[in-house]
């Protein structure tokens, strides 16, 4: 029973670290219309970010950087801000590109950053990867309530980010995103000033994927250049389409979605060479997912609707 | 209000503006007529911001705004439309209204830090909006996409948002193409009252009668260059403008 509960945790918290990616790729892309394939990027920025800051520093066998032993929080709040970080400079040359070309762009810079992780062992110490990394109250809680916790902190963050994502949606710059997404240049003769307003969702969702990424590492406890590969991205990308890509609900619950469907299998006892039959099957099965809805329901699961506009009182 | 000066544009070999001067004086409705390929949209899209010109200045209240992004130009009260009013396609019409409110703060912060008043509207702003809509025959169709709207209320829309946006002057790409008789009318009307409440226009047009009907100076545009200025009579009886249009007086039968 226990095994079963915490088999549920743990695909629940790989959900809700993709629902955060899923909403702050809604964002830039949904309600922006910034067709963005180098998402992993952050997402890899903000975990190394995190691992280098809060680690113990490199032993002997080992060379990575820094290793300051920080607190967890503090090594949280820096993921998101170099993830914000990375995506602005990163937006402000590929931001003068459009469309396709703004998409092979970001697609490119997500591959450099992966040799990056993957060739300076002083930095990253290399496609080994850092392992043994601590998870947060490690001292404090016995492994079982440890990964709850983590879950419930999960939650936390999938709540906060929702809210921010649906804040901005609703305000003015929401409004100035979509005008954007729908016709730029009539957006223009509005005053709206396009790449102020792409660079700031661009860097809102590389700080949100980087805060992503931390979390990614408490759930992992290691790190591997591998983990930050560009299936991450089109993972991303198709759990927002099958969520409802415009939607802020449907991007939360495709990310869970999407990892029930990806992930549900991983988990079952099976031999070895059913075990590689079953890990091709489950891309097949989202693959097959993706084209039903596709084909049935192009707009996700839960599509963009006509926004309601609160009035206020007094 | 503003002044064209020796405004040059080239495509490639093509001079598509060859040394336009015009001026729009403020209250005024000035026309900009020409047949397909005389230069017409592309003073407009340098007039406005959205394409260089190789020479030439072109100042708008005195100022120097030749250069200038197009919405730095939109902010000074220069407000364009385009020849097909699409709006913004997956925006409800209130949206599309709210987007052209000047005062609205389109920063991040407010967003996030004073989270009831970014995310919603005053009810000084509602009922702005609703008068425009209803003024515009729209206000039924407040909540839906726009893109469910039919032509005629695109058109309306279009108005409303300009209206919205509180312009100083107006630049029209096309106003009367593919509108009706009956729309046309109140399409004349709008403007009339728009000017009368201070509003300066420059409108580019195909349509001859629609032109001289609301204009009060007329320029005509011919293989980028302005071949007739003057009162409506004083340009459509112009030969130069007559051949354009219809055909060399001697060279045809």
């Amino acid at each position: 029973m226990e095994s079963i509960l915490l088999f549920v945790v743990g695909i629940l918290s790989i959900g809700a670290i993709y629902s955060i990616l899923c909403l702050a790729l809604n964002l830039e892309a949904g309600i922006d219309g910034l067709w963005d394939l180098g998402i992993v990027s952050f997402f890899g920025i903000g975990a190394y970010t995190y691992v280098l800051l809060t680690a113990p520093a490199a032993e002997n066998h080992q060379h990575y950087l820094l290793g300051l032993g920080l607190p967890i929080w503090v090594g949280l709040a820096a993921a998101g801000l170099m993830g914000g970080v990375a995506a602005l400079l990163i937006g402000v040359p590929s931001l003068r590109l459009k469309r396709e070309y703004f998409l092979i762009t970001t697609l490119a810079f997500a591959e450099v950053i992966r040799q990056i992780y993957a060739n300076e062992l002083w930095l990253t110490n290399g496609v080994a990867g850092i392992y043994g990394l601590n998870p947060p109250f490690s001292e404090s809680l016995p492994p079982n309530a440890r990964q709850v916790v983590i879950f419930a902190l999960l939650s936390v963050a999938v709540a906060v980010t929702y809210l921010i994502v649906r804040s901005l949606c609703v305000s003015p710059f929401g409004r100035a995103l979509k005008a954007l997404r729908e016709n730029e240049a009539l957006a223009m003769t509005a005053g709206i000033n396009p790449f102020a307003h792409h660079i700031r969702a661009f860097a809102l969702a590389g700080a949100l994927s980087g805060v992503a990424g931390a979390f990614y590492v408490w759930y992992n406890t290691l790190i591997i250049p591998g983990q930050f590969v560009a299936d991450v991205t089109f993972f991303v990308w198709t759990a927002l389409i099958i969520g409802g890509i415009g939607n802020n609900t449907g991007a939360l619950v495709g990310g869970i979605l999407f990892v029930l469907l990806h992930d549900a299998l991983r988990f079952l006892p099976l031999s070895n060479d059913m075990a590689e039959v079953v890990s091709s099957v489950r891309t097949a099965l989202v693959g097959v997912i993706l084209i039903l809805v596709l084909r049935w329901r192009p707009e996700g699961l839960l599509c963009e609707r006509p926004a309601r506009v609160r009035v206020r009182q007094g | 209000m503003l002044e064209v000066r020796d405004i040059h544009r080239s495509f490639g070999g093509v001079k598509a503006v060859d040394g336009v001067s015009l001026d729009v004086d403020a209250g005024r409705i000035v026309g900009l007529i020409g047949t397909n390929g005389a230069g017409k949209t592309t003073l407009f899209n340098v007039i406005s911001g959205y394409l260089g010109a190789d020479a030439g200045s072109v100042r708008f209240e005195g100022a120097a705004i030749l250069g200038e992004k197009p919405h730095r130009v939109a902010r000074r009260g220069m407000v364009r439309t385009f020849q097909t009013p699409v709006g913004f396609p997956r925006m409800t019409v209130l949206e599309n209204m709210l987007v052209f409110l000047r005062e609205h703060d389109t920063t991040i912060a407010p967003a996030l830090f004073r989270r009831s008043v970014a995310g919603s509207i005053s009810q000084a702003e509602a009922a702005r909006a609703e008068e425009i809509l209803r003024a515009f025959g729209l206000a039924a169709k407040r909540d839906i996409w726009v893109q469910d709207l039919g032509a005629p209320e695109l058109k309306m829309l279009e108005f409303a948002r300009t209206v919205m946006s509180d312009p100083k002057m107006l630049l029209l790409d096309e106003p009367a193409a593919g509108v009706n008789l009956a729309l046309l009318d109140s399409l004349v009307e709008t403007i009339f009252r728009l000017r009368d409440s201070g509003v300066t226009f420059l409108i580019v047009d195909h349509n001859l009668g629609f032109i001289c009907r609301i204009c009060d100076f007329i320029y005509a545009m011919a293989d980028g260059r302005v071949i007739s200025q003057g009162g409506p009579d004083e340009v459509v009886n112009n030969p130069a403008v007559i051949e354009c249009y219809i055909g060399s007086a001697s060279g045809s039968r």
